[in-house]
């Protein structure tokens, strides 16, 4: 089932307006790119709320290493675990070799409400892929792989933006880690604000702790 | 809204929410498909959609998107399914309460790796829980319904 939301864009103040990127779907964020220079202290701001995010493990736990074995977190005590039932999503990173992790996660818009179910999402369920790591990195190491376009996916600036947009579009997971459902702590802050965050570090040329 | 399941197209007057099991087991009186845990832990009630292995208690009915196959619909009786003859030369089931979920995983299992080692038996036959611990046939008859699908 597609998700339906709208798009809004208005003018703020002195902030220009964009047009989302995007053309499959339509989302609620509003995209604003600013119109005067973004000093590098203002981008090192906004790179450390991305970080708290990006590392939230609503987010990593599924950005892990070679080995494909996603991590659960007790949100209660912070303590990280292997995901249960002995679960390898593969070389594939979705399960192919053996058991999809969509046998479990549905591919599904709905909300999530039921504490301790697999929590599912708009689009197929699966780990990022494996040069994209975030579980157990430091700021500086998944700065750098966040801004470099030979492990980002091919993204520059714009594309890392328009990547949250497309996301969201298919209720992905990116809308899921601040929205997830029963019994799960959500990343910190909103998706509104990650979004303003990702378009105020690339337009500061996404600075990373060890410049 | 209508369902094909095991190749009979149902018409079915439920909410688009409802859980695929409830569909299936109190709408369609199709009750091989079991409740074990209702959150996809235990895999009592999986099913094959399109081939694939899913959970029907998290499958909303609305977002089902192709044919359903329960273990009705895997083999009969008289024309078993490799993994089902598999299952009764060695004599797998105690209780029988998880195995229609244990032949179903297997099955589709089987479908994409049709040469399995134990290790690969374990990592994809481990969200399928048994109370009563028939793992070791379970592995054992995987291995049998392998040999037999490949023809040797």
């Amino acid at each position: 089932m597609n998700r339906i939301v709208k798009t809004v864009i208005f003018a703020l103040g002195v902030m220009s307006v964009t047009p989302p990127l995007f053309a499959e779907g339509e989302t609620d964020l509003v995209v604003t790119q600013p119109t005067t220079p973004i000093s590098t202290e203002r981008g090192m701001a906004a790179w450390d709320r991305i970080y708290a995010v990006a590392s939230h493990p609503r987010c990593a736990n599924c950005h892990v290493d070679a080995r494909n074995i996603p991590i659960w977190t007790d949100d209660a005590t912070g303590m990280d675990r292997v995901h249960g039932m002995h679960i390898n999503a593969g070389e594939s990173r979705l399960g192919a070799e053996g058991l999809m992790c969509a046998t479990c996660h549905m591919t599904s818009t709905r909300p999530n409400t039921i504490e301790h179910a697999p929590p599912h999402a708009g689009i197929p369920w699966q780990l990022a892929p494996v040069e994209f790591l975030w579980h157990g990195q430091s700021s500086v190491n998944i700065c750098e792989q966040m801004r470099n376009a030979d492990r980002n996916g091919g993204r520059d600036g714009a594309g890392l933006v328009e990547h949250i947009l497309h996301d969201v579009s298919l209720g992905g997971f990116i809308a899921w880690g601040f929205n997830p459902g029963a019994g799960r702590e959500p990343a910190p802050g909103t998706l509104q604000e990650h979004l303003d965050d990702m378009i105020t570090w690339t337009a500061a040329g996404m600075p990373c702790p060890n410049d | 809204m209508k369902l094909n399941v095991n190749g009979n197209e149902h018409e079915v007057d439920v909410e688009p929410d409802m859980p695929l099991l409830w569909v299936l087991r109190d709408e369609l009186n199709i009750t091989g498909p079991k409740y074990g845990c209702g959150v996809a832990q235990c895999g009592a009630c999986t099913v094959h959609i399109d081939g694939m292995a899913v959970r029907s208690c998290q499958m909303a009915a609305g977002d089902v998107d192709g044919d359903i196959t329960t273990i009705e619909g895997l083999g009969t009786p008289n024309a078993m399914h490799a993994v089902q003859a598999a299952w009764v030369e060695h004599q797998v089931a105690q209780c029988g309460y998880c195995q229609s979920g244990q032949i179903m995983a297997a099955a589709s299992f089987l479908d994409v790796n049709p040469e399995p080692t134990d290790d690969q038996i374990d990592r994809a036959m481990s969200a399928n829980l048994c109370r009563c611990g028939t793992y070791p046939r379970i592995r054992a008859a995987i291995k049998t319904a392998a040999k037999n699908l490949s023809g040797a």
